[in-house]
């Protein structure tokens, strides 16, 4: 049961950046992971400041420039949204399988790549290094569902399914904050532990993302998106891949290749790209990228699994092209 | 149910008690119109419209919300509690702890605060330490955030597997072990397993599952000077009454517990709960009704569990399939207290098929976490597992078919208690399931598939429920109002199970009414008669006979008034859709709305008594489970294909409850199988890790059989009771993890033999066969 | 919206002064108008404090004093007294308050009941055709897509915004529509008929 906070309603975003600034505000888009973090005790709101009188920060808005994603664009629009699935088909499939319809008819895409991570050491009231602690619980914990990769102090899992996908099709993150309007590549704008434990993005406090941007689809790009989880749904990525390929007379022109669930921000594999560009996906091209795809993973005690996880899931995402 | 040499009764170690008799029970039906056709519930209206009141629904004028702080620690003692700041904030009415003072509302029950509720010593994380009540429940968690608390910190336990170990923390000073292991034994093992062909030795381990009914725990507590009203989420309202008249040192005839409506309990609600107490004393002391429900958070540290059980199974077999030694020894856990870590862990391997030399050794052990209670069968699908995979083991050994192995080794006595059953559905249900289900056509199916990315394999698994044959006592009255309409009045419970409109059926069998007309009044101390808890897949075949007896009751006394008006002899008379007929002479019928008798004194009462359950037999329900499922090696997801549950549960009673209850069985089965495992942190904070369903993880919609169909086996049990009914709920979800690992196994060749079946498990049991074969 | 001092009691409501919304007194109508946003930014309701809102629920305008960490649900179920969706775990988890926010499926435990303000929220009471039941509340009740029938009233508006949107939805599209609602009674498979026949009685199928 969350504790009080102030709550104030801007109209704009002038107001709402202003409203952000103070000590203890938060910002409120959709509000459910907001809201599961203020229940447990993740991080307290003095102030909530909502998003949702604010004019021009939702839908979607396609020109010959590509796509402009408001951030409090819900994610069951995007998955429904006939240009996001036709051009970008890896957004639309990874905002249908975020959470639940009803998370996903209240979820916003701005909400879901700004989301908290779901490590449950993280969010069930330890003391971890996330949190300024001075231990990663998953080391010597359960760590069945934590990183493969890049876990460096802390071994959490990025959680967003929209961030992988977002990152495979190289799109810019558009933030504002009192200083103005920053647009930040989507690969810089997600913190990794080494860089900073406590932290997963680049947005300062006060500074908001207001829209996302994704560059004109070529012609011959096709992107797709899975995962897998525990269940078959209602549960985050145990390893996820998003891809986006062109494709030029059989061949791979162009790959990207971004793992979900597997490290603690949106794992671009350039191995894997390498051992797909240039090449047609025949099983052996396939088989060579998904071994590229793991080489170096440092799994931990209970999660060695999800190397082959991992490439079983991106060997069935690359039969998709065939 | 037991009948002792001086006629006394007793389940499970506790003594029941009879109810008279009015007339010996008459024998099952053997044609009925209504008894076993599917039939809407009676309180389906309610239910979908959302009318029906549920405990938390309810909302009293000054009701206050109770909350509850629970230890932070797996093992502490609490030192103070200092209320100052918390009883101080805006909207709190009334704090209560082992520290701080006792007005004279409280003074009487001291010791139940101090050292019962309260105490100072907490075993596990989630065991009470204060409760508080304000007006809203935002403001009763606020005043728990401004509790002040000083712990010792105690070294603890959290797994059974480090709580024997020379140097483990102490749960209790006595030890960890809980008394001395439980033994049985008969025949001689060493003989048995020197004759096998084949012996094999495994084992498994099953993960602690959790009830989680989605209504937590919990009540609205209101006072009427020294009366006591609770409105509580139960299985039985009868034992709710029991334990808070106790609790509070109070007659029964002081306490009103009310339960009409539950929103689940599979075991977790067969009696009241600290949280009970606690709102009832809360609301004494602020003199307001308390509404104290429980957070998800708190079921899953307090409210009971399934607990994890490991156990070894050493089997012997013969090249055609005897049976001639099983040796099981298991070690299991209730958590911090007594509450039955390893019950009805060795059953099924004692009983489910025959065997001459059977030994069997379990071990309760005290471990710093929260107490088990009973959950839908208590240990017997953490049995089944191991037990019904080693089947399957064995059959491969000796290279006979998982079917025809169990079908060889039927038993129509019970071996443990040296009785035969009434029925035994055992060799039916898997006979007949198999059949059903296709068994020969999906195994050359799943064959098929051995070198393919996704492949095919089927499993069976079979089972059996110790209790479900239901027993006195159980009282009903029935009463016929002057215009022919009726008041079905018991105390059960229908905890979701469509037990309200089961009795409503039996009594339209009887009487030729229409179902619908009769209006049922239950689960209510206040109102109605005694019953037991809804539990132990008991209630129909406990409930049913006693309606059925109160409407032969009521309909001898229609019948002797109608003979009166009419003249005629009693014995040519029958009741024929609200009328009285008579069956022979000449036609004569009356409504029943006009019995002059009737009319004059408004109502006829019909009273019914549960009988004595049959001497010298056992009555008990049976299953088998199969399932066809396809794995996806390279992403070890398990897709349950096809789903077939076979279950003798004697007569069915209504076919369209009957599947439903079926279909829970086999999803809870999945997600014990499949999904769900509580995760304590073992070794560095003993903590639960993950407080919600994100991490606790049951089916959901998408994790069901693609296709499930239940397979009624009805061989017209006419001994068992007079309705002929035998226990459902728990049978149905006893055989379908096993089920589901034999079909992994068949599929992909490796065996898992610890729950959950993953995705993570698969994959991991497919890399070590593979390090295997190329070793 | 406004805000107040005085912690919300059953001993004496404190009074707000201005609302967001005027629509309490429109009587029978019930049009909300925003009010105009005063140049001086926007007003703060501080922690603790109520807030005068109204809220437009299956057609009506209930008033109601909230505090702003108030969800959604505890206002039905506590203030308006609407107490057909259900709390199961009031984390966003189980979907036993799903209610429709403007057509849509939201948890009403993950949604203040201050963001709710204007929008059209339908809760399982609102099916109702005066005392008959709407078509999938029925076709909830012939197919026994229920046991405790705890998660019953949010299965069914999760089905109802299936079938608003999706009139003649698949196997897979049933599946789907329904999997952010857990049913611990394991009744999935009959859920599944029930939104079936639902979809048949909406579209005038057979009774």
């Amino acid at each position: 049961m969350i504790k009080s906070f102030a709550y104030v309603r801007p109209t704009s975003v002038d107001d709402a950046l202003e409203m952000l600034g103070a000590d203890g505000a938060r910002v409120h888009a959709g509000g459910t992971d907001l809201m599961g973090c203020l229940r447990d005790g993740v991080f307290e709101a003095e102030r909530v400041v909502s998003l949702r009188d604010v004019p021009g920060m939702r839908g979607v808005r396609a020109s010959t420039q590509g796509v402009t994603i408001g951030a409090l664009t819900p994610l069951a629009e995007i998955a429904r949204h006939s240009v996001i699935g036709e051009q970008y088909t890896a957004l639309a499939r990874a905002a249908s399988v975020v959470g639940t319809p009803q998370l996903r008819s209240q979820g916003t895409l701005g909400g879901n790549i700004c989301q908290r991570p779901r490590c449950p050491y993280f969010r069930a009231g330890f003391d971890c290094r996330r949190k300024g602690g001075r231990i990663c619980y998953a080391v010597g914990g359960d760590n069945h569902g934590h990183a493969i990769f890049g876990g460096v102090r802390c071994h959490m899992v990025h959680p967003s399914d929209t961030a992988a996908a977002l990152t495979a099709l190289d799109a810019t993150v558009v933030a504002v904050g009192r200083a103005g309007e920053r647009r930040i590549p989507i690969g810089d704008f997600f913190v990794a532990p080494s860089v900073d434990p406590t932290r997963e993005t680049v947005l300062e406090h006060g500074e908001m993302v207001k829209e996302i941007v994704l560059p004109p689809a070529a012609d011959d790009q096709r992107s797709s998106y899975h995962k897998e989880g525990h269940r078959r749904t209602w549960d985050f990525a145990l390893a996820g891949a998003a891809t986006a390929l062109r494709m030029t007379g059989g061949n791979v022109a162009e790959a990207r290749v971004v793992f979900s669930g597997v490290a603690p921000v949106p794992w671009r594999s350039m191995a894997a790209e390498e051992a797909l560009q240039g090449n047609t996906l025949t099983p052996e091209v396939i088989g060579r990228a998904c071994d590229a795809a793991v080489e170096g993973a440092a799994p931990m005690r209970h999660n060695a699994y999800k190397v082959g996880l991992l490439k079983g899931v991106l060997e069935k995402e690359m039969l998709r092209y065939v | 149910m037991i009948r002792d040499a001086e006629g006394r009764y007793w389940e499970e170690g506790q003594e029941v008690f009879e109810t008279p008799q009015a007339a010996p029970d008459p024998k099952p039906w053997s044609e009925t119109r209504v008894v076993g056709t599917r039939r809407m519930r009676v309180d389906a209206y309610e239910r979908v419209s959302g009318t029906a009141e549920y405990p938390s629904d309810l909302l009293l004028p000054g009701m206050l919300y109770g909350a509850v702080l629970r230890s932070p620690h797996p093992h502490a003692r609490v030192l103070s509690v200092d209320a100052t700041a918390a009883e101080a904030l805006p909207g709190v009415r009334a704090v209560i702890s082992g520290f701080t003072p006792l007005n004279a509302a409280l003074r009487p029950h001291e010791q139940l605060i101090r050292e019962t509720l309260f105490g100072p010593v907490r075993r596990f994380e989630g065991e009470a330490i204060a409760a508080v009540a304000a007006d809203t429940p935002y403001h009763a968690h606020d005043a728990l955030r401004a509790l002040k608390v000083e712990y010792e910190v105690r070294p603890f336990v959290s797994d059974e597997r480090d709580a024997l170990a020379e140097g483990a923390p102490l749960v209790h000073e006595e030890g960890n072990r809980v008394g001395d292991a439980s033994t049985y034994a008969r025949g001689d093992v060493a003989a048995g397993f020197a004759e096998a062909d084949v012996v094999l030795e495994e084992e498994y381990r099953t993960e602690c599952q959790i009830h989680v009914p989605m209504e937590t725990h919990g009540c609205v507590a209101s006072w009427d000077g020294d009366t006591l009203t609770v409105w509580e989420s139960t299985q039985g309202v009868f034992p709710v009454q029991a334990g808070v008249a106790r609790g509070l040192g109070m007659p029964l005839s002081r306490v009103r517990v009310i339960g009409k409506y539950m929103g689940g309990g599979f075991g977790s609600k067969l009696s009241m709960g600290d949280y009970t107490l606690m709102a009832a004393l809360l609301a004494k002391v602020s003199a307001r009704p308390v509404k104290l429900f429980i957070t998800r958070e708190e079921t899953l540290l307090s409210a009971g569990n399934r607990p994890p059980s490991n156990t070894r199974i050493k089997a012997g077999v013969k090249r055609d399939g005897t049976l001639t030694a099983l040796d099981l020894s298991a070690t299991g856990t209730g958590g911090a207290y007594r509450a039955g870590g390893t019950g009805g862990l060795d059953f099924l391997v004692r009983e489910l098929y025959r065997c001459s030399n059977v030994r069997t050794e379990t071990q309760d052990i005290y471990v710093n976490a929260g107490p088990a209670r009973a959950m839908r069968a208590p240990g017997y699908p953490q049995a089944a597992w191991a037990l019904e995979q080693m089947m399957d083991a064995l059959a491969e050994a000796i290279e006979m078919d998982p079917v025809a192995l169990r079908l060889k080794n039927i038993s129509l006595v019970s071996q443990v208690r040296g009785r035969p059953y009434t029925t035994t559905g055992l060799e039916a249900c898997i006979r007949d399931g198999a059949e059903a289900f296709g068994w020969e056509a999906a195994k050359a199916r799943a064959e098929a598939t051995r070198d393919a990315p996704v492949r095919r394999g089927v499993g069976v698994a079979a089972a059996m429920w110790g209790a479900g044959g239901g027993g006195p006592p159980a009282t009903v009255i029935l009463k016929l109002f002057s215009d022919g309409s009726l008041n079905l009045n018991l105390g059960a419970s229908d905890i979701g199970t469509g037990t309200k409109t089961i009795m409503a059926m039996v009594v339209a069998e009887e009487l030729w009414v229409d179902p619908d007309t009769i209006q049922i009044e239950h689960a209510d101390t206040g109102t109605t008669q005694y019953a037991t808890a809804s539990g132990g897949s008991k209630t129909v075949p406990t409930e049913s006979p006693a309606v059925r007896a109160a409407a032969l009751d009521l309909k001898k006394q229609v019948l002797e008034i109608a003979a009166a008006q009419l003249g005629v002899d009693v014995a040519t008379l029958a009741l024929r859709e609200g009328k009285v007929v008579t069956t022979s002479g000449p036609s004569q019928e009356v409504p029943l709305a006009r019995l002059n008798d009737l009319r004059r004194r408004g109502v006829v009462v019909g009273v019914g008594y549960r009988g004595p359950n049959p001497e010298g037999k056992m009555v008990n329900p049976f299953a088998a489970h199969f399932c066809e499922v396809e794995v996806d090696t390279r992403t070890g997801r398990v897709e349950l294909v096809r789903f077939l549950a076979a279950q003798d549960s004697g007569r069915v009673m209504n076919r369209t409850t009957y599947d439903n209850q079926v279909h829970g069985g086999v999803t809870m089965g999945v997600g014990f199988g499949m999904t769900e495992k509580r995760v304590l942190d073992r070794g560095q904070t003993g903590r639960l890790v993950g407080h919600g369903w994100t991490d606790y993880r049951i089916p959901t919609a998408m994790d069901v059989p693609t296709s499930l169909e239940v397979l009624p086996i009805d061989l017209g049990d006419r001994e068992a009771n007079s309705t002929g009914a035998k226990g459902l709920g728990e049978p149905a979800t006893i055989a379908t993890a096993p089920a589901i690992a034999n079909a992994v196994h068949h599929a992909l060749g490796v065996r898992i033999t610890a729950t959950p079946i993953t995705p993570a498990a698969v994959l991991e049991a497919l890399a070590a066969q593979r390090q295997e074969s190329t070793r | 919206m406004s805000s107040s001092k005085e912690p919300p009691r059953g001993d004496g409501l404190s009074v707000s002064r201005r609302g967001f919304l005027t629509s309490m007194g429109l009587g029978a109508v019930g049009v909300a108008l925003p009010e105009i946003t005063p140049a001086t930014g926007p007003e703060i309701v501080p922690a603790g404090d109520v807030t005068r809102i109204a809220l437009r629920i299956n057609g009506r305008t209930h008033p109601a004093l909230v505090e702003p960490r108030w969800s959604l649900l505890h206002v039905l179920r506590a203030e308006v007294g609407l107490t057909a969706a259900k709390e199961g775990c009031g984390r966003g988890e189980c979907g036993a308050c799903t209610v429709l926010v403007d057509d849509q499926p939201r948890y009403a435990c993950l949604t203040l009941a201050v963001e709710a303000e204007g929008a059209e929220i339908t809760t399982a009471e609102g099916l109702m055709e005066g005392e008959e039941l709407g078509p999938t509340q029925q076709a909830f009740a012939e197919t026994d897509a229920f046991q405790c029938g705890y998660c019953t009233p949010g299965q069914v508006m999760a089905t109802e915004a299936l079938l608003r949107a999706n009139p003649h939805p698949s196997p897979e599209d049933i599946r789907g529509g329904v999997s952010g609602n857990l049913c611990r009674c394991g009744a999935y498979e009959n859920i599944f008929r029930a939104v079936e026949r639902a979809a048949e009685l909406r579209s005038g199928g057979a009774s």
